[in-house]
C-alpha cells in the first residue's frame, strides 16, 4: 500500500551524538553541567505502553526497524529532543541547530525518501528565523517543527517572524504533542497521571487551532499550512461549531477573520492519522464522525507515529473511508501539503 | 412542568453583598478591595460588557442580573419558565483569604436567599462556597443544607488546584451526603498553561470548552467518582458537543494504560455516564442540526442534558428557539424538563398558590 | 399601508421609536440624513432586534488594523450580536476586505445572498424585514 508516513520519530541517543556539531563551549557546558537527554521521559515513559520503546537513533536502526519492514514512499522525521531543553535561549538555539546538522547529515543524506521537519529554539523567534534562514533551503526539510506546549500561543504576534520565514521556503508548520515539561493541560497546573497528561495534548491542540485562526496568521501568510501531529482530530467539529458560533457575535474583536473561522481551519489545517482515538466497536458513531469532519479525505494524512503506540484506530478509520479518500489520507493529501511527487 | 432553566445569573452588585459582610472583612473589602484579578478586566467581553441589552433593568443601584423583579419578568414570564436555577458567580475567583473567603459566600447565599428565594418560588439556588478552604465550604453547605431550595453546590471550572483533586473531595463529599449535586460552572481564575494565555476574549470564551475537558479528565483519573460512589456533576456552561470525542480518548488511553488507573475499576466513560450531566448553554449549532443530534447520542448524553438558557449574558440560549427542530420530540422534553426534575428531585406540579 | 411615525421635528437624527403596526413591533432609525425601518424581531432567536446598537462596518486589511466605516450601518442583535445591514435587512458576519470581491446577486428575502454593492462581506444565513421610511410633508411615514 503507497504511503507517506508524516511521523516517524528519531532522536539522538545521547548529547554526544550531537558533539559533532556543537561548538567545544557547549560541550563543555554539557559536560560540566551534567545536561542529559532523558529521552522525552515525562511525554513518553520509557515503561509506558504507548510509548513503544525508543526512537531510532541512526540511519542504520531506522533502516532497520522502519524502512524495510513499512517501506513508506517518503517518510518524514520528526525529532522532539529540542523541545525540552532548558530555559537559557542560547542554548535552545545551540541544541536546535545541532539536531538539524545530525538530521542532515545522519538521515537526510542518505536516503531520497527522508524528509523532517526543521528544528527552532523555542525561546526566541529571532533565533527560529535565524536558524530557518540557515537550513531551510535544504530540500530535505519540509516544515518547521513547533511543540503544541508553550508559554505563548504559538499563533501571536510574537512569532509572526518565524511564519514569514517558513514561508519565504514553502515550509510548512507542524504541529507536535507535548513541549517543554511543566506546560500541563490544566489550567491548574501538573496532572497526576500521565493518562491525563496523554490525553491532555488533545486540548492544548485545539486552544492552539484557536490561536493559529484569531491571531490572524493565515490572514498575513496565506500560503501556510499546520499540520497537527500526534493531535488526534475527532474533537474537531465540536470545536469549529463552537468557534463559528462564537465568532459570528465577537467577530469585531478580531475584524481581520473576515469568514467564519471553520473555513481557514478547513484550508490551513491538516491532521496526522495518529493517534486515531474512535470508539472501537461503534462504526456507526465513526461514520457519523467522517460525516460530522465533512472532508476527512482531505484533511487527514496518515501517520505511523513509529516508536509510539495508540492501539488500532487507524484500522478503525480506514474501514470507514471510500477507496479514493483512502489513497488521499495514506499519500495523496501528505504529497500535495509538500509538494512530494 | 415544561422548564426548567438550568443556568441563570443572579448578579449582586457589591453593596448588595456588603450587607451581609462581618465588620473585619467589611474593611478589609473597603480598603483592599478583592485580591483576585477579574478576569473580565483581562478578557472585555465584545458584546455590551456580556450582557444582553435589553436586560438593564434601569432601576438605581441595579445591573443586569441584580433585579429579581426584571428577571422574573424577562425570563421566568416572558418563557413561562417553570424552575430557574440560580447560580451567583461572584466567588468563583476568590483566592482572598480564608475569613473573607467564607464571609463573602455565605454574603452571596444569604443575598440569593433573601432577595430571590423568597421572591418567588420559581427560583432555586446553588450553594456558594469557599472552595480552597474546604472545610470552611462542607461549613457552608451544612448552614445551607437544610432549605431545599438549595439544589446543588457551587464550583468553578477552574481553582487552585485541578478540580478533582482530593483537597476538593471533601466539599464533593458533603454535598453528596446532603443530596445535591455539584454544579461546576465555568469561571475561576484559569491560567492557560499548556498552550499559553490567549489574547482575545473570542480566544478565551471557546476555550472555556477546552478548559472543562481537561477538568473532567483529571476528575475521572483521580478516581473521585469511585471514591464518591454518589456524586454527581453537572458540568455547566461549557458546551456539551466535546464530550463524545473525549470519552473515546479517554477510554482508548485506557486500555492501553489501565495499570496506571489503579483507582479505575471500570472504562472511564462508564463514570462519565454515571457521574456527568451537562447544562446546554452555549448549546453548539452546527451546519447541519442533525449533527449535533449525533454529537449528543455518541456521548450517551440524552438523559444527562439539562436546558440553560444562561440570562442575562449575551450568549443567552432562548428556551424556544436556541435547540434545534432536528431534536426528536422525546429528547425535547427531556432536556427542557425531565432531565432536570429527575436530576434536582423537583415536583412535577406546581405548588398550589395562594 | 402607510404609517405615519412622528413628526420630523420630534425625531432628530440618532433617535429612534419603536412601533407596533397591526401586532407587528418594528424600529424605526433616524440615521444621519436617513430612515430605517426593520423588525424589531431578530431572525436568529427572536431577540428585540432594534433595542441593539447601530454600528459601522469594519474593514481590516490585517491582523491590528482595522477602521470604521460609515458607508454600511449595521443594527446589532442586543443578544448574540448578530448584524444586519439597516438598508437591507440582510445578516452580514464578519468585517469588509478592502479588496472587491464580487457576487453580483439580488437580494431576497430568506435567502442567502451577497449584496453587488456590499463588496467582500460574508452574508449570513438570516434577512430581517425591512421596511421604506420617508419624510413626507414633515411627517416620518413608513410603508408597511
Amino acid at each position: 500500500m503507497d504511503r507517506i508516513d508524516c511521523d516517524v520519530h528519531v532522536a539522538p541517543e545521547s548529547y554526544r551524538t550531537l558533539y559533532p556539531y556543537l561548538s567545544d563551549y557547549w560541550r563543555d557546558y554539557v559536560e560540566e553541567a551534567g545536561v542529559r537527554l532523558n529521552g522525552l521521559a515525562l511525554a513518553y515513559p520509557p515503561g509506558a505502553p504507548t510509548s513503544g520503546g525508543l526512537p531510532p537513533s541512526s540511519y542504520e536502526e531506522l533502516r532497520r526497524r522502519v524502512l524495510e519492514p513499512a517501506a513508506p514512499r517518503y517518510a518524514v522525521l520528526n525529532c522532539l529532543t529540542a523541545f525540552e531543553t532548558h530555559r537559557s535561549a542560547y542554548f535552545a538555539a545551540a541544541v536546535a541547530s545541532a539536531v538539524n546538522d545530525w538530521l542532515r547529515e545522519e538521515f537526510l543524506s542518505r536516503d531520497e525518501r527522508l524528509r523532517a521537519s526543521l528544528v527552532v529554539s523555542g525561546l526566541s523567534t529571532e533565533d527560529a528565523v535565524a536558524e530557518i534562514e540557515r537550513v531551510g533551503d535544504d530540500h530535505g526539510f519540509v516544515q518547521v517543527l513547533l511543540p503544541a506546549r508553550g508559554d505563548l500561543p504559538r499563533g501571536n504576534k510574537t512569532a509572526h517572524a518565524l511564519f514569514a520565514a517558513a514561508c519565504e521556503r514553502s515550509l510548512q508548520v507542524g504541529l507536535h504533542a507535548w513541549g517543554r515539561p511543566g506546560n500541563a493541560p490544566t489550567p491548574s497546573g501538573f496532572t497526576t497521571s500521565y493518562l491525563e497528561d496523554y490525553v491532555g495534548n488533545q486540548q492544548v491542540a485545539q486552544a492552539q487551532l484557536l490561536s493559529f485562526v484569531t491571531e490572524g496568521v493565515f490572514n498575513r501568510f496565506p500560503g501556510l499550512k499546520v499540520l497537527l501531529i500526534e493531535c488526534g482530530f475527532a474533537w474537531l467539529p465540536p470545536l469549529l461549531w463552537r468557534l463559528d458560533k462564537d465568532w459570528r457575535g465577537v467577530w469585531r474583536e478580531v475584524p481581520w477573520v473576515d469568514r467564519p473561522p471553520s473555513e481557514y481551519v478547513r484550508e490551513h489545517f491538516r491532521a496526522t492519522t495518529a493517534p486515531a482515538h474512535l470508539p472501537k466497536d461503534e462504526p456507526g458513531a465513526v461514520t457519523q464522525l467522517l460525516e460530522m469532519l465533512g472532508d476527512a479525505g482531505s484533511l487527514l494524512t496518515y501517520s505511523s507515529d513509529y516508536p509510539h503506540e495508540h492501539g488500532d484506530g487507524l484500522a478503525t478509520l480506514l474501514d470507514q473511508l471510500g477507496e479514493d479518500d483512502r489513497a488521499a489520507v495514506l499519500a495523496g493529501n501528505a504529497a500535495a501539503l509538500y509538494q512530494l511527487s | 412542568m415544561k422548564l426548567i432553566d438550568c443556568d441563570v445569573h443572579a448578579q449582586p452588585t457589591e453593596p448588595m453583598l456588603v450587607e451581609y459582610l462581618g465588620p473585619a472583612v467589611r474593611r478589609s473589602l473597603e480598603r483592599y478591595g478583592r485580591r483576585t484579578p477579574r478576569i473580565t478586566e483581562w478578557y472585555p467581553r465584545v458584546r455590551n460588557a456580556g450582557m444582553r441589552v435589553d436586560a438593564w433593568p434601569g432601576k438605581p443601584g441595579h445591573i443586569w442580573g441584580s433585579d429579581p423583579e426584571t428577571t422574573r419578568a424577562q425570563l421566568l414570564d416572558e418563557f413561562g419558565v417553570d424552575f430557574a436555577v440560580l447560580e451567583v458567580l461572584s466567588g468563583q475567583d476568590c483566592y482572598d483569604d480564608a475569613d473573607f473567603a467564607a464571609d463573602w459566600n455565605f454574603a452571596i447565599n444569604q443575598w440569593q436567599l433573601e432577595r430571590w428565594l423568597e421572591f418567588d418560588e420559581r427560583f432555586l439556588g446553588t450553594i456558594a462556597v469557599p472552595h480552597e478552604y474546604p472545610d470552611l465550604a462542607v461549613a457552608e453547605i451544612e448552614r445551607r443544607a437544610a432549605d431545599p431550595r438549595f439544589v446543588a453546590v457551587l464550583m468553578p471550572s477552574s481553582a487552585m488546584e485541578p478540580l478533582g483533586s482530593r483537597k476538593y473531595w471533601p466539599i464533593y463529599e458533603a454535598a453528596t451526603a446532603h443530596g445535591r449535586p455539584i454544579a461546576f460552572h465555568t469561571g475561576g481564575y484559569a491560567d492557560y498553561r499548556g498552550a499559553g494565555r490567549p489574547s482575545f476574549y473570542l480566544e478565551y470564551h471557546v476555550s472555556n470548552g477546552i478548559v472543562m475537558q481537561s477538568q473532567l479528565a483529571g476528575m475521572v483519573a483521580g478516581g473521585m467518582f469511585k471514591a464518591i460512589p454518589g456524586v454527581r456533576a453537572v458540568m455547566t456552561e461549557c458546551g456539551v458537543a466535546w464530550a463524545a470525542a473525549l470519552r473515546w480518548a479517554l477510554d482508548s488511553a485506557w486500555e492501553l494504560m489501565r495499570d496506571d488507573m489503579p483507582a479505575l475499576e471500570r472504562r472511564p466513560s462508564e463514570y462519565l455516564r454515571d457521574h456527568v450531566w451537562f447544562t446546554t448553554q452555549p448549546i453548539e449549532e452546527p451546519a447541519d442540526a442533525e449533527h449535533l443530534v449525533y454529537a449528543i447520542s455518541q456521548a450517551q448524553l440524552e438523559d444527562r442534558l439539562l436546558f440553560a438558557t444562561d440570562y442575562p449574558h449575551w450568549d443567552f440560549d432562548s428556551p424556544t428557539q436556541a435547540l434545534p427542530r432536528a431534536l426528536p420530540p422525546d429528547l425535547r422534553r427531556a432536556i427542557l424538563c425531565e432531565n432536570a426534575l429527575a436530576l434536582y428531585e423537583l415536583p412535577r406540579q406546581p405548588a398550589a398558590t395562594a | 399601508m402607510k404609517v405615519i411615525v412622528a413628526p420630523v421635528s420630534e425625531f432628530p437624527p440618532g433617535a429612534r421609536r419603536i412601533v407596533d403596526v397591526g401586532g407587528r413591533s418594528i424600529g424605526v432609525f433616524h440615521v444621519g440624513e436617513r430612515f430605517f425601518g426593520i423588525r424589531n424581531r431578530c431572525p436568529h432567536q427572536g431577540g428585540p432586534l432594534c433595542q441593539g446598537h447601530i454600528l459601522g462596518d469594519v474593514v481590516a486589511d490585517g491582523p491590528g488594523s482595522a477602521r470604521v466605516s460609515d458607508e454600511l450601518l449595521r443594527i446589532a442583535c442586543p443578544w448574540h450580536g448578530w448584524e444586519y445591514d439597516l438598508d437591507t435587512g440582510q445578516s452580514f458576519m464578519g468585517g469588509s476586505q478592502p479588496r472587491v470581491r464580487s457576487y453580483g446577486v439580488r437580494l431576497e428575502p430568506g435567502r442567502v445572498l451577497a449584496a453587488e454593492a456590499k463588496a467582500g462581506l460574508v452574508p449570513g444565513p438570516y434577512q430581517a424585514e425591512t421596511f421604506p421610511v420617508r419624510v413626507e410633508d414633515d411627517y416620518v411615514v413608513m410603508e408597511v
